[in-house]
């Protein structure tokens, strides 16, 4: 496959162009991977200060109550016990901020004051000489606490319901954001198609679950307070502790030691962190909170959980005229800043994937529940929106007797479309959309031959084949999220003395291998070997201020940026070797890791004797020159779109990767079991930096999908909202033997706006399996007339589905 | 009460990574805290606290075993490997290094309980991707989907590896 990039410099050097080296697209091994291996990698949990103290919180049992009251005595009297705080000991500090206009305010407190709503909900700290005394007193805290219980909605039609209990006093209903939205030209599609069906669509409840659960420690010395925090976002937990305590942003400094993993739920902004922030500064010790998997399990955030009402226009030849959805989401007790409201959003933005549908009428309604808040999960909203497209898909098929390939052929995204503007403003900018199908369904055609012949014999199993194909936002605005008004990430490159480079990032390393990305990057600019290179990120106070890791913005955030700050140093770096050669710096290339005048013999310049005169013989430096080799570059990108115009549309991304999945199943009939014999992905994420790494990506995300797609489910008790899980015992995280080996082929369609034409990888591979897993599920069992229409898809959910399919079938 | 239980100590004398350490310790102190917080071995991971994930797991008197479903009090007299003795003055193992080569790692944060279940192992037992896998489903691991942790064992172990279309 060739690539044409085309490379802006934004000071219009060219650097890409001047010197490629080859470090962008080669599959380095990784930097980051020697500390691990060797036990010596730091995350928070591994850190100790000398006299730090330890915090358990004390966590609502109830789903939903009024605090009578809290006697925080018997706790208090245990030995080891320093304080127990609660929201009253916490009233001088500000509440979570409420930045959107367009969703109701929810007034988050760091800790629960009158009233709890969902079973985890902080409402006391306690401090302790060490966790094991912390949680004794929690429980104390815990048995002395009055509660007057509320009635509890658990379910999304209970929430809706008229008389429903609600959860906010002064609002009229459940309703945190309600979005309605009529498009004439549905409604005309209505009236003329051929046929309707109605259907209903469930994707269930689960979350990121990082194996590294959230931590906090927290320290003041004299005034200035440091927090290391296991979060994705450590400049925007900074400007919030500094917001929500009153104090100079410039006497907090957030840092993020090495991390386990975030997939999402650790961009949000937690109480935790605030709570311990506020601790460390009011006992003058450090402290310390790391979250056990039971905490995690209820107060980290929640994701996906989306019901979609569907009405589906079409006609006799299986065209698919228009498409009316009402998309629900439980977002939990929206207690959470970011508040869970975007990813509906997302979903009802990107639900016709890589098929061109322009008439699809899209109404997010999200609604509050007694549950754990929800909030952000690796692919947000996206993998939702393509379950439900992918089913209708196969629906009207088998109501038409159309082909599913041809089908889908039909309506898929062609090369001459570019760039496609999406039914809600999404600009497609570029992609393999139509061949990357072609190729995974060849991929995928021999093994459902194969695995056919190979259960020929075996009456009990049957097989079938699942697709999808989907396009995945990448590199957001921040603003459809938080409010902010930003998309951007910096990026500062020094070389010091010796001719070494140092990049400081705004992004954030959560376990993807960014620092290795960085190191590339860089070396690629400059033209010096990527071992040369340090990386520092993660640290508010050696980093410049930066957004940091969510929405799979990282390459193209990092490649902008850290090619901005090296085309400011070697503009720079130039002048100062065109002077030491004597030469006009328009004559002066980089090359071999050294300035030297293009097309003479002249001796070279190296890097570290330019940077020895900017930093110690400024002698050496033309007259007049500013000492110093250091250049910031901040980068927004292009083709962002912050708000939606005065049609509701929007671009909220600045750029588009796109992948085809395919796969085959083999399901049991007796007993449900369901087996994917083999999964093929065609991926497209533009110019690749590391190709080893975006494999990774691949299959953790692919997993990840599969993970939703079968096993995992938050399941709470529908009278009274209280958890069924509390371990991994019943919230099903897939080992080795649940992933299948899979396949991993890419096109690269370089986006033609972003730097290098890097697209962005994180978030794919967890869209395209609860659509693939489904389809092949119910192309599998379609003779027994079964259709999924909700996930995940279990043994159990399938034996359910055939008894189903049975009855309707003997009434019909 | 809770806190009389919490407050009975015992001696307690183990071997970890080849030195001897005595301490006095809380009856109640589960190993995974006594490695990590008493003795100041932060390599040995803490992902679930109920036995299940086994980024926790260490090696005692040669199984590999749960440090965070077992009391410090339990391995008295034992023989303890973390996963900072795998390598000897810094020089990776042949395990290491096929993770790191195979890129079967990204956070980071599972690898050490991987590694030393990898360890406590006769790789004899282990000659085919089926029995690999089932060994490797005791270690959970959210980042890599576990494809390439299976490339790296089979290279090492001399297994011929999964193929698609053949599980």
């Amino acid at each position: 496959m060739t690539v044409q990039m085309k490379v802006e410099s934004p000071t219009g050097i060219n650097p890409m162009i001047r010197h490629r080296s080859g470090h962008i697209g080669s599959s380095l091994p990784r930097r980051e991977d020697r500390s691990p291996l060797l036990g010596r990698r730091r995350y928070v949990a591994d850190l100790k200060l000398p006299g730090m103290l330890e915090v358990a919180f004390v966590r609502s049992p109830e789903a939903h109550a009024l605090i009578r009251s809290i006697d925080t005595g018997p706790a208090l009297a245990l030995p080891g016990v320093h304080a127990v705080y609660t929201a009253a000991d916490l009233a001088e500090v500000g509440s979570f901020p409420h930045t959107i206009q367009y969703i109701r305010p929810v007034d988050q407190r760091p800790l629960a004051e009158d009233r709890v709503r969902y079973v985890g909900s902080p409402y006391a700290a306690v401090v302790a000489a060490d966790r094991y005394t912390a949680e004794d007193a929690a429980a104390l805290v815990s048995a002395s606490t009055e509660f007057e219980t509320l009635p509890a909605v658990a379910v999304l039609d209970q929430a809706l319901a008229e008389d429903a209990p609600r959860l906010y006093d002064s609002w009229p209903d459940n309703r945190l954001v309600d979005f309605p939205a009529e498009k004439p030209e549905v409604t005309k599609a209505f009236e003329e198609a051929d046929h309707t069906f109605t259907e209903t669509y469930v994707s269930q409840r689960q979350t990121g679950l990082p194996l590294e659960c959230r931590g906090v420690v927290a320290e003041d010395v004299d005034g200035q307070l440091t927090v290391w925090s296991s979060t994705q976002s450590p400049h925007i937990v900074r400007t919030t502790i500094a917001m929500m305590l009153g104090i100079p942003e410039p006497q907090v400094r957030v840092i993020l030691p090495a991390m386990g993993g975030g997939f999402g739920a650790k961009t949000h902004q937690y109480p935790e962190d605030i709570v311990l922030a506020w601790i460390a500064r009011k006992l003058g010790r450090p402290v310390r909170w790391i979250e056990d998997r039971f905490e995690n399990l209820v107060s980290t955030v929640h994701a996906r959980d989306q019901r979609h009402d569907v009405e589906v226009a079409y006609d006799d030849d299986g065209t698919i005229r228009a498409v009316r959805c009402a998309a629900y989401c439980d977002v939990g007790s929206g207690e959470i800043f970011m508040p869970g409201t975007a990813t509906v959003f997302v979903t009802a933005g990107c639900i016709t994937g890589g098929y061109d549908f322009p008439n699809m009428e899209v109404r997010p309604v999200c609604v509050v529940t007694n549950k754990t808040p929800s909030g952000a999960y690796r692919g947000f909203g996206t993998p939702e929106g393509m379950f439900v497209m992918e089913r209708i898909i196969d629906r009207v098929a088998r109501l038409t007797g159309a082909d599913r390939v041809e089908l889908r052929r039909r309506m898929i995204l062609q090369e001459d479309q570019m760039p496609y503007i999406m039914h809600s403003g999404g600009k497609v900018d570029s992609g393999s959309h139509a061949k990357g199908f072609e190729r995974a369904a060849a991929l995928i055609e021999q093994s459902l031959a194969r695995a056919k012949a190979r259960y020929a014999d075996d009456p009990d199993v049957r097989v079938g084949v699942g697709y999808n194909n989907y396009v995945e936002p990448t590199t957001p605005t921040y603003h459809l999220t938080t409010g902010h008004w930003a998309g951007y990430d910096s990026a500062t490159i020094r070389v010091d003395p010796d001719g070494a480079v140092r990049v400081a990032l705004g992004n954030t390393d959560l376990g993807q291998g960014a620092e290795t990305t960085a190191a590339q990057l860089a070396a690629e600019a400059l033209g010096v070997d990527p071992d040369d290179v340090t990386v520092v990120m993660g640290d508010t106070d050696r980093a410049p201020y930066g957004l940091g890791a969510w929405g799979s913005r990282g390459a193209v955030v990092m490649t902008g940026s850290v090619l901005m700050a090296a085309d400011r140093v070697l503009v720079k770096a130039r002048e100062i070797a065109a002077h030491m050669l004597e030469a006009s710096s328009d004559d002066v290339v980089l090359a071999d890791g050294g300035f030297h005048v293009a097309g003479s013999g002249t001796p070279k310049v190296s890097w570290a004797k330019v940077a020895t005169a900017a930093w110690a013989r400024t002698v050496d430096l033309p007259e007049g020159m500013e000492p110093g080799l250091e250049m910031s570059g901040y980068f927004e990108p292009p083709d962002l779109e912050h708000l939606p115009g005065a049609d509701g549309k929007v671009n909220a991304a600045a750029t588009w990767s796109n992948g085809a999945h395919a796969g085959v199943v083999s399901v049991r009939i007796s007993t449900g079991e369901i087996r994917i014999e083999d999964y093929a992905v065609v991926h497209d994420c533009g110019t690749m930096i590391n190709p080893m790494l975006i494999d990774g990506q691949v299959h953790g995300a692919v997993a990840q999908g599969i993970a939703g797609a079968m096993y995992e489910h938050f399941q709470y008790d529908p009278e009274t909202a209280q958890p069924r899980f509390a371990s991994f015992m019943e919230y099903l995280y897939p080992t080795c033997s649940e992933v299948p080996e899979m396949t991993v082929e890419h096109f690269e369609t370089p986006a033609p706006e972003q730097p290098l034409g890097v697209k962005g990888c994180g978030e794919g591979g967890t869209i395209g399996p609860p659509a693939v897993i489904t389809g092949a599920v119910s192309d599998a069992l379609a003779d027994l007339g079964v259709d999924i229409t909700a996930t995940p898809v279990t043994p159990a959910a399938v034996r359910r589905a055939i008894r189903e399919a049975a009855a309707r079938g003997a009434a019909s | 009460m809770t806190s009389d239980q919490g407050s009975r100590e015992i001696d307690l004398t183990v071997t970890i990574n080849g030195m001897e350490v005595r301490r006095r310790v809380p009856a109640r102190l589960l190993l995974s805290d006594f490695i990590r917080d008493e003795v100041g071995l932060t390599g040995t991971h803490v992902g679930c606290e109920h036995g299940y994930c086994g980024a926790c797991t260490v090696i005692a008197d040669g199984d590999a075993i749960r440090s965070c479903s077992t009391l410090a009090v339990q391995v008295d007299g034992s023989d303890i490997r973390t996963v900072e003795d795998l390598a000897s003055d810094g020089e990776l193992t042949p395990m290491q290094q096929a993770f790191h080569e195979n890129h079967a790692m990204q956070c980071g944060f599972c690898t050490a309980g991987f590694l030393m279940t990898l360890e406590s192992v006769d790789p004899d037992d282990y000659r085919e991707p089926e029995q690999v896998v089932e060994l490797l489903s005791g270690n959970l691991c959210r980042c890599t989907g576990y494809q390439n942790i299976v490339k790296a064992v089979c290279s090492v172990w001399g297994v011929e590896g999964r193929r698609r279309d053949s599980q």
